[in-house]
């Protein structure tokens, strides 16, 4: 049995081998942080003058505490250095200590020893988390004896201090054993070095391929289904814990426990090999014969089809229209395969010669990309035509993009109070039961889409088209098996069958709970929270707002949600909103990462959300309650502000109209002038003929400064940002005439607006006195 | 005792040991002799556990070596590059010896180290080549192991230090028992030092033997026969194992002891008769032919 003296004896000895990474590691911790933390202390401290002349001894005094406090809670809990370093040091520490496994004169020399192979590892991992673990704590402990002598330690410093301290311990434990099992499957630091790169970034390159070779060959691939950051990465882990003990002061335990549990099965994992480890690999590139195919197949299979997506992505390539630019990619591919490959087994072989051996795995590693890529290409396991039974799912979500977005804002929240997205929180709380409605639309959607994209040549083209109609959605169907599928689809929202369903689907309380804002229960919650948010709220139309008072927030809130009973698709698309509610919820951030001295005091920064909530005419108890409360206006505009209007007329036709003329003239002025017959051939086949359309202007002002004229411009006219058609197609706005609303010199709009506000009209509403006042003539 | 028991080891698919079974005796000085790639480093490292045999097995005092302390600690291995610690000195080698062998004597390797004339405090990596193999003979002399395995540990050395080692080895053989086995590919390195000699081909044991059982079995004698008959009548009574013939001069190489020899030839009439010593080389040459290798061509070139 290895007694302690032996084994501490040993220690003492391995240290003296490990010298330089030990300077490294003590100039970090001891020198760097204590310097940096009396430097930081120093330069706060010297504005303690400035700051007791200004606000007194007290105040300067508390406000210097919190100031100090954050800065070391920032320095001495999760900075940006430590991860980097930390990092820095386990590499070294590993590969230094296990470096002797390259070099066959130090294997003779250590394995000819009488000591254990697993004493051995023991006492080399042990000083390599000594020499991290030990510098930080005794930097850890000069810097907090030095912050409190200047009174900057309290229950918040040490709290933070040795949290961090023990999370990067784990953190430097994750990487410390992800270099080791690099180094036992390796025999030479340079490849060594490739090794743990592979570690790192392996599982994001491929997710990266999956991912684009989805979007690439998948007309309906959600980009929601899947991340493209890596699942199992200490650095992704550890991350997420910074950031949420930073800004949110609580441990993220979900990540901490993956750490830990990384740490240890990398470890263990790296022991194993370390035991099996022949010791005639010192020196060569890989250490286990069984793991060079397996890792050559692994590399090149990725790689090839990684960089066919980049020459795929380069040349245009569009699989599901045609097959241009697929040689490229097919050459890519081959040529990948073959070269990696090669190179790999090369440099197994550290001979350039070796880019011709073991042609056996060109050929596995070429099947096995061609699969893959057929596979995507041709859609090999039905990915794009599958639409699940209703009977099979549960429930599903079914997310518009961009659908009923006010200018009041689109924030959610979950039932904690935490921000989610759209496509978060719809998959946290849409569950719409009627599976068979939304299983019909998809297919509905789905087939349509189908022919009209198989006839295009590009599938872009569907978007520059102004009679399209076509907008996406988001699909999450929860199969009964558990398991979720993510389908992005096109819906054909000028349809007549498709309307219906989305009435049904849009309309159904489930939808709105789960997609619109203001319709959400967790909302009445955040109301309750006044110890964590601060809540205003307003009605108004994006020009005028009035403010609520605290009382009338929740009742407002209830009122609209009970009126949104009456929503559905095609009422919502067919009217426009008569004003829209919005409410503020602002937070202080009082995580580590925020917080500022103002002037006065100590302030935390805030971040705020805005949800907004849509008044249709049809919303007619909470149009009565606004009545009721004097909040209700019924034109969007106060004629008693107004100065003048001005209406702009683009006369985008005329315009259109000229230019087309002038090109064809200079088409005639060229070819025109030999062969009249083609002068229009030749302005259809040549864009850069010689004209300047800049000099033509079809643009028509019109002012009214009347009472009668302003009073009808202003029944008819809304706020440009409450005009949205968007995922509805509804109800658009004129976009070719721009009304500019200039406010009185006295009136409290011009203090606000400046001195005019852009208003639109509604599509089919321009009064005919505007168009004939601006109607283009020659 | 080391035990060598059918013994494989291959590198890549290429055997370097194939099924060799040789057993090393205590207190002789054993030499393992064999071209380059025959399989002498492979065989030393396995036998101080630096490698695992892909099949067979090695014991050391019964006891089997692969990572086993009990064991490792009967045996220091010196590699044919050795080993010293980056910017170290003899000292350092010193204390990180004594930390790992339980009867590593300080002392005498400090003595040993006077007598070398090497510099205890002088960084090893300032040392000449041959600098560098004293130390780590010293190393190995002083670590307390009873099986010091020396891989091309004597090549290049000068003659004068060549006998410095090997009275270190006699007194060290006769106080403790050590066993020196030193592996080389010039038989004629060997030949003063060695007790029994291995001989190592292609990965395989050609023979194994005690060098003065080799040397008294096997004579040489010059002569030249009256008579065809006498001729005859030695041959058919002797044990001939090579017979040159130059004009009427016989050069014979004949098993058996010397008394035995000279005996059938007192019984022929001969003109010319003149027995002579064989050197190590010659008798290898004899043996091995026999068994139908060209020793020239494997350890001498």
């Amino acid at each position: 049995m290895t007694s302690k003296n032996s084994f501490l004896a040993s220690i003492r000895e391995n240290n003296k081998r490990r010298l330089w990474v030990w300077m490294l590691s003590a100039l970090f911790f001891v020198l760097a942080i204590p310097v940096t933390i009396s430097i930081t202390i120093s330069r706060q401290m010297n504005n303690l003058k400035y700051l007791t002349e200004v606000y007194g001894a007290a105040l300067a005094e508390d406000a210097m505490h919190e100031r100090l406090v954050n800065n070391l809670c920032g320095q001495l809990g999760f900075s940006s250095a430590l991860p980097v370093f930390t990092t820095i040091i386990a590499v070294a520490a590993a590969i230094q200590g296990f470096s002797y496994l390259y070099s066959r004169k130090k294997i003779d020399f250590y394995m000819g020893m009488p000591v254990k192979r697993s004493k051995r590892f023991r006492i080399i991992w042990l000083n390599g988390v000594i020499l991290y673990a030990l510098p930080y704590l005794l930097g850890l402990i000069i810097s907090l004896l030095i912050a409190a002598g200047n009174g900057a330690v309290d229950g918040r410093v040490l709290f933070t201090a040795f949290t961090a301290y023990g999370v990067n311990i784990i953190f430097y434990l994750s990487v410390y054993h992800m270099t080791i099992l690099a180094v036992m499957l390796t025999g030479n630091l340079v490849i060594t070095g490739f090794g743990f790169l592979v570690f790192c970034f392996y599982e994001y390159a491929v997710r990266y391929t999956i991912y684009g070779y989805r979007s690439l060959f998948f007309r309906y691939f959600s980009y929601h289904s899947m991340e493209v950051s890596p699942k199992i990465s200490p650095f992704v882990w550890y991350i997420g814990i910074a950031d949420t003990f930073s800004y949110k002061n609580t441990m993220d335990f979900k990540y901490l426990a993956a750490l830990v549990v990384f740490a240890l099965a990398i470890g263990a994992l790296s022991y194993v090999c370390y035991l099996k480890r022949p010791a005639e690999a010192a020196g060569k590139a890989m250490t286990f014969q069984v793991t060079k195919p397996v890792i050559k197949i692994l590399l090149t299979v990725p790689v090839a089809l990684l960089i066919g997506g980049v020459i795929a992505d380069i040349v245009d390539y569009e699989p599901g229209t045609s097959l241009k630019g697929g040689g490229y990619v097919i050459f890519t591919l081959v040529l990948v395969v073959i070269i990696g490959s090669g190179l790999i087994q090369s440099i197994y072989e550290f001979d350039i010669k070796g880019m011709v051996h073991k042609k056996a795995h060109i050929v596995i590693s070429g099947i096995i990309t061609a699969l893959i890529f057929l596979v995507f290409r041709y859609d090999l396991f039905g990915y794009d035509a599958y639409i699940p039974k209703p009977e099979q799912v549960e429930s599903v979500a079914f997310i518009p993009s961009n659908y009923e977005e006010t200018y009041g804002g689109v924030a959610r929240f979950d039932e904690k109070g935490d921000y989610l997205s759209e496509e978060a929180y719809a998959r946290e709380y849409m569950r719409l039961s009627d599976t068979e409605d939304v299983c019909k639309l998809a297919s509905l959607s789905m087939e349509a889409y189908n022919r009209l994209a198989d006839t295009l040549s590009d599938t872009n083209a569907m978007s520059y088209n102004p009679d399209s109609k076509w907008s996406t959605a988001t699909l999450i169907y929860r199969l009964k098996s558990g398991r979720e599928v993510y389908r992005r689809i096109w819906v054909n929202v000028g349809d007549e069958q498709t309307a219906g369903l989305l009435d049904k689907i849009i309309g159904s309380d489930e939808f709105k709970k789960g997609y619109l804002p203001g319709a959400a229960e967790n909302l009445l919650g955040l109301l309750d929270r006044k110890d964590r948010y601060k809540i205003g709220a307003a009605y108004g139309n994006t020009v005028y707002w009035e403010e609520l008072s605290q009382a009338e927030i929740k009742e407002f809130i209830q009122i609209y949600q009970k009126d949104l009973a009456l929503a559905n698709f095609t009422n919502v698309k067919e009217n426009l909103p008569v004003g829209m509610g919005r409410i503020t919820i602002s937070e202080e951030m009082k995580g580590n990462g925020y917080g500022y001295f103002s002037g006065s005091d100590y302030a935390y920064s805030t971040r705020s959300w805005e949800v907004g909530m849509n008044i249709y005419p049809f919303y007619e108890n909470t149009i009565a309650w606004l009545k009721e409360k004097g909040y209700y206006r019924d034109f969007q505009l106060n004629m008693e502000d107004v100065e003048h209007i001005q209406v702009v007329n683009n006369n985008t036709n005329a315009y259109n109209e000229l230019v087309e003329k002038q090109a064809m003239e200079a088409g005639a002025a060229g070819v025109g002038g030999i062969i009249p017959e083609r002068a229009e051939d030749y302005y259809r086949y040549n864009s850069t003929l010689d004209y300047d359309s800049d000099m033509i202007d079809t643009r028509v002002y019109a002012d009214y400064t009347d009472s009668e004229s302003i009073r009808e411009i202003a029944s008819c006219v809304y706020p440009r940002d409450m005009v949205n058609s968007d995922w509805d197609f509804g109800v658009a706005g004129e976009n070719d005439y721009m009304v500019y609303v200039y406010f009185k010199t006295d009136s409290p709009m011009t203090r606000r607006y400046g001195s005019s506000v852009s208003y639109v009209f509604p599509e089919g509403q321009v009064p005919d006195f505007v168009k004939n006042d601006t109607a283009y003539k020659e | 005792m080391i035990e060598i028991k059918d013994v494989t080891k291959s590198y890549d698919g290429i055997k370097a040991v194939d099924n060799v079974s040789v057993t090393i005796r205590e207190n002789t000085v054993f030499g393992l002799i064999g071209t380059n790639g025959a399989g002498k480093s492979t065989m030393l490292r396995m036998v101080a556990g630096v490698l695992k045999p892909d099949a067979g097995a090695i014991t050391i005092d019964e006891l089997p070596v692969f990572d086993n302390m009990e064991a490792k600690n009967r045996i220091y291995f010196i590699a044919d590059e050795p080993y010293f610690f980056a910017n170290s000195n003899a000292i350092d080698m010193q204390k990180y010896l004594s930390s790992v062998y339980r009867e590593f004597a300080a002392e005498d390797f400090y003595s040993y180290l006077v007598n070398f004339g090497l510099d205890k405090k002088r960084k090893i990596n300032t040392y000449s080549k041959g600098m560098k193999k004293q130390l780590a003979l010293i190393c190995g002399v002083c670590s307390g192991a009873r099986y010091l395995l020396c891989d091309e540990t004597f090549d290049g050395l000068d003659p004068v230090m060549r006998q410095g080692i090997k009275s270190i080895f006699a007194s060290e053989m006769e106080r403790r028992g050590m066993t020196p086995i030193i592996a080389s590919h010039n038989l004629r390195e060997l030949e003063d030092i060695c007790d029994h000699v291995g001989l190592l081909h292609r990965g395989g044991v050609l023979l194994s033997r005690d060098l003065e059982d080799m040397k008294c079995n096997i004579q040489k004698v010059q002569c030249v026969f009256k008579t065809t008959e006498d001729e005859a009548k030695a041959i058919s009574c002797l044990d001939i194992m090579k017979n040159e013939k130059r004009g009427s001069l016989n050069v014979l190489t004949v098993r058996g002891n010397k008394a035995e020899i000279l005996a059938v030839f007192a019984t022929v009439n001969t003109v010319f008769f003149e027995a002579l010593p064989l050197s190590l080389e010659e008798i290898f040459i004899s043996e091995t032919e026999v068994v139908g290798y060209d020793i020239k061509k494997l350890i001498l070139g």
